[in-house]
């Protein structure tokens, strides 16, 4: 049977890295096909020029469908050829009943006005191949997360898609709403909508799909008939590569116990179900407590949410040296010892259009006073001193940020964080786009950090940075601890394992 | 901060020139010694109600609402001077009292309830006027009963003896050479680029010209007017609160990246809610002053202050959308609006046409930020 859609050596370069390398990927026609890797296989980039967002003569290698070439210049080109995107953030106008979105944009028109009446003629027959009996008047404000999908997947049938990609469309369903994707998508299915479905969830993907691909490293892995594999297999095509010996981490003499979470429940809002929950661990002086799990699992949220940056405790309590922290303010969690580097430097960690001695400072301007002024000349010795320690590369401490690479903006961030003389260190992904010769410098610190009698939690969505650089490592899986290791019993396969909720029995 | 010659400074400093030439061919008298004297209290005036603005729009917030704010705040002291009879320095206390609390609440409406500063304050801007005619009952409120000067009165109408004025500018003059060489000293000890010498003197040569020329010209009249001097102490202040405290730090850095402040332990709302606060002093000391040069409180005092401050703050290089901007920058913007309307209103320009060129340098002024800051 020739493939509706296929991909020949498709290769994707961004500045610095390369996201798919000779990629080659088939979809049949009424077939379901799961794209399974870990965070950064490229599964996201494969989307992207699969969707038209990355266009034709962006990468190298070949796309075709129904078997000739396919030159993707844009979004709308391969919604024309009958490809659509239903991502993880709907895409949907709250304010704007079910028929208006299901029409946004391509609205049926008598004249200049629009056509109301055929257009809910249309849309209601576009939403009974969905299931979905609601008013076609509700504001979409008013459905659930489950529902809103459903919309979004009417609305692409409606511009008479063949083939719908789905990227992690269960992450945010309730069980009973899953069941109904599900059955959705088996009965488009059944009428030659062929799909891609990407999920970190193996049970869906193995009830659901006809083929499974892996990607790992930008690279196709595996593709195999469901019948013929199996979950482990899966999990081991995903992981199977190396630990590199590139991580310095240094043995390490655990003290006191500087952090205890105890059974810690928070939500993003007052009014929102709970995002974390039953958490509890403890950090000691001198340990690396690494912290993995899948996109989505709640990583960020919880260093955030610790440090008084995001979310509402329902329940639980954090002590920093015995002490009670209380939630919501990082003035007291900085106060009382507890420092944070953020994911995401440009928008929680830098102002990026002032200099680096601002931004290195901006944490510890309380302890750099002299009276009500700022106490300049030791603002400037101390940063001096940060500077030259985390080897900046920039002219001076008048330098903007902004005009910095990325690995030495992630200094500054680190920097600013020490500066306020930390004993416990939060850092969320510190290695993430920064270049080699950072990374090796961030590691070393973390090891300075231990050697120093502090205590340091590492968030990362590298497998080989967690097990390299981690004492012991504790791997949630939404929102709840899916499995603690010790240094010694962490292979790949277990970690995943715990992030996508399974236990393996001992390899 | 590095001192560096910008498009954006020379192209202020050429309008000035442009405003000043021109004005001067159009009317003789713009450039003289009355009229600078006259200036130089307008523009003290102005400033000083930038100045306060700066202080909102650097977290990058606004303010629509002190313009009445202004007349309020006169309007209160007038009436308990001239209606009740009590003394001048008395009666500011109130004044003072009630712009404090009103731009605290302000202040406190925005960041607690998350309510943008644009929508709090332009219902500050109605309610404050209706307040204000309701304090005065619209009528015509003077400072000084019987016309005897008190000290609302003498707010605009006291100078600095010539003398006097002398001493003060040649005892500025030195400080300014002792700061600035104390400056580049520490610049150079902490390992900071200078300027060169050369460009360094011919600077400060400059500043000190300007300086002789303006207390030249204002002695030629009576001298120093009071609110020069009070705008000089509001700057200062200003200045080292902006450059020099960690408050100021935390200004800039609300306004330069709001949660990446928030998550260094910048204390936002406590931020903001100071800020106002602080604003609400420098309304009511404008709004005294500006009071005291209407010589009373009419229904018209205050009116459109909000632009005219907002206007100097983006005409000297502020950010509407924060973290950027600075005191002398917003002087100097001050200084441009003060010379425009001071020279329509010599000039005999009817209010229609003022109206129209206020609006129109305010949008110049954002479109010119927004074209700048693109780059």
């Amino acid at each position: 049977m020739p493939a509706l859609l296929e991909t020949r050596a498709l290769t994707k370069r961004f500045p610095g890295v390369t996201a798919l390398r000779d990629v080659s990927f088939d979809l049949r026609p009424g077939e379901i096909h799961a794209l399974c890797g870990e965070n950064g296989a490229g599964k996201s980039t494969l989307i992207k020029l699969l969707s038209g967002l990355h266009p034709h003569g962006s990468y190298e290698g070949e796309l075709r469908l129904d078997d000739r070439p396919a030159q993707f210049r844009s979004i709308a080109d391969a919604q024309r050829a009958g490809i659509a995107v239903i991502y993880q953030e709907l895409a949907l106008v709250p304010e704007l009943s079910i028929a208006e979105n299901l029409f946004l944009g391509s609205e049926p028109r008598r004249g200049l006005l629009i056509d109301w009446e055929k257009l809910y003629t249309d849309a209601r027959a576009v939403l009974a191949r969905v299931g979905l009996t609601l008013a076609l008047e509700t504001p979409v404000a008013q459905l659930g997360v489950g529902q809103q999908q459903l919309v979004e997947i009417a609305k692409a049938l409606s511009k008479q898609t063949r083939i719908l990609i789905l990227d992690e469309p269960t992450a945010a369903l309730a069980e009973r709403e899953v069941e109904t994707l599900l059955d959705l998508l088996r009965d488009l299915r059944a009428h030659g909508i062929a799909c891609i479905y990407i999920s970190h969830k193996l049970d869906e993907v193995f009830t659901l799909a006809d083929r499974i691909t892996v990607l790992r490293d930008g690279a196709t892995i595996s593709t195999r008939a469901t019948a013929a594999t199996s979950k482990h297999g899966v999990i081991r095509d995903m992981v199977g590569r190396e630990i590199q010996d590139l991580f310095p981490r240094t043995a390490s003499h655990p003290g006191d116990v500087l952090l205890r979470v105890e059974a810690l429940r928070a939500a993003p809002s007052a009014h929102t179900p709970a995002r974390l929950q039953d958490i509890s661990f403890t950090v000691r002086a001198g340990e690396v407590l690494g912290i993995g799990g899948l996109m989505g699992a709640g990583r960020t949220e919880l260093l955030m949410h610790i440090f008084g940056a995001w979310g509402v405790r329902q329940q639980g309590r954090v002590e920093i040296r015995g002490q009670t922290l209380p939630p919501g303010s990082p003035v007291q969690a900085l106060a009382s010892g507890l420092a944070l580097v953020s994911e995401d430097r440009k928008r929680y960690g830098l102002v990026l259009e002032r200099d680096i001695g601002f931004n290195l400072s901006l944490s510890s301007l309380a302890r750099l006073r002299r009276g009500p002024l700022i106490d300049e000349e030791s603002e400037v010795r101390v940063s001096q001193k940060m500077f030259s320690a985390l080897r900046v590369k920039a002219p001076s401490l008048e330098t903007v940020v902004g005009t910095l690479s990325g690995g030495n903006q992630q200094k500054v961030v680190i920097g600013k964080a020490l500066m306020t003389a930390p004993s416990v260190v939060f850092l969320d992904e510190p290695t993430r786009g920064i270049d080699i010769g950072a990374k090796l410098e961030v590691y070393e610190l973390v090891n300075q950090l231990t050697a120093e009698g502090k205590a340091v939690v590492l968030v990362s969505s590298e497998l080989p940075e967690l097990m390299g650089m981690s004492d012991r490592i504790l791997m949630l899986h939404e929102g709840r601890v899916g499995g603690e290791f010790a240094r010694a019993d962490a292979t790949p396969e277990r970690l995943l394992a715990a992030a996508m909720g399974h236990q393996l029995s001992a390899a | 901060m590095k001192t560096k010659f910008s498009v954006r400074d020379f192209s202020l400093v050429l309008s000035l020139i442009v405003v000043w030439v021109f004005f001067a061919v159009a009317s003789p008298q713009y450039l003289s010694a009355r009229n600078l004297s006259a200036l130089s209290v307008e523009l003290a005036i102005t400033a000083t109600l930038a100045l306060g603005m700066l202080l909102v729009i650097l977290p990058g917030h606004i303010d629509l609402s002190v313009g009445s704010g202004v007349g309020l705040v006169g309007g209160i002291a007038a009436v308990l001077v001239f209606n009740h009879h009590w003394p001048a320095p008395l009666a500011f206390l109130p004044a003072l009292a009630v712009a404090l609390l009103v731009w605290f609440a302000q202040g406190t409406l925005i960041v607690r309830q998350r309510i943008p500063a644009f929508i709090i304050t332009l219902g500050g801007l109605l309610i404050f006027k209706g307040a204000f005619w309701l304090v005065i009952n619209t009528h015509t409120v003077p400072v000084a009963p019987g016309g005897r000067p008190n000290l609302f009165s003498l707010l605009t109408t006291y100078y600095l003896t010539p003398l006097v004025s002398y001493g003060l500018i040649a005892l500025l003059l030195v400080a300014l050479v002792v700061v600035t060489l104390r400056g580049r000293k520490r610049r150079v000890a902490m390992g900071f680029a200078v300027d060169d010498a050369e460009l360094a003197f011919l600077k400060l040569f400059l500043t000190a010209q300007a300086l002789l020329l303006f207390v030249l010209a204002v002695n030629q009249f009576r001298g120093i007017p009071l609110p020069v001097l009070i705008l000089g102490a509001v700057a200062l202040a200003i200045h080292v609160i902006t450059r020099h405290t960690p408050f100021g730090r935390h200004l800039y850095a609300i306004g330069g990246n709001e949660e990446a402040a928030f998550v260094s332990g910048v204390p936002v709302q406590r931020v903001v809610i100071t800020a106002y606060t602080l604003l609400g002093g420098i309304v009511a000391i404008t709004g005294l002053l500006q009071t005291a040069y209407s010589g009373a409180a009419t229904t018209t005092v205050g009116d459109s202050m909000e632009l005219d401050a907002i206007a100097a703050c983006v005409i000297g290089g502020t950010s509407l959308r924060g973290g950027r901007g600075t005191v002398l920058g917003v002087i100097f913007g001050a200084l441009i609006m003060a010379s425009l309307l001071n020279g329509m209103t010599l000039l005999a320009v009817s209010p229609e046409l003022k109206f129209i060129a206020r609006g129109a340098v305010l949008t110049l002024a954002v479109w010119m930020d927004v074209k700048l800051s693109k780059r």
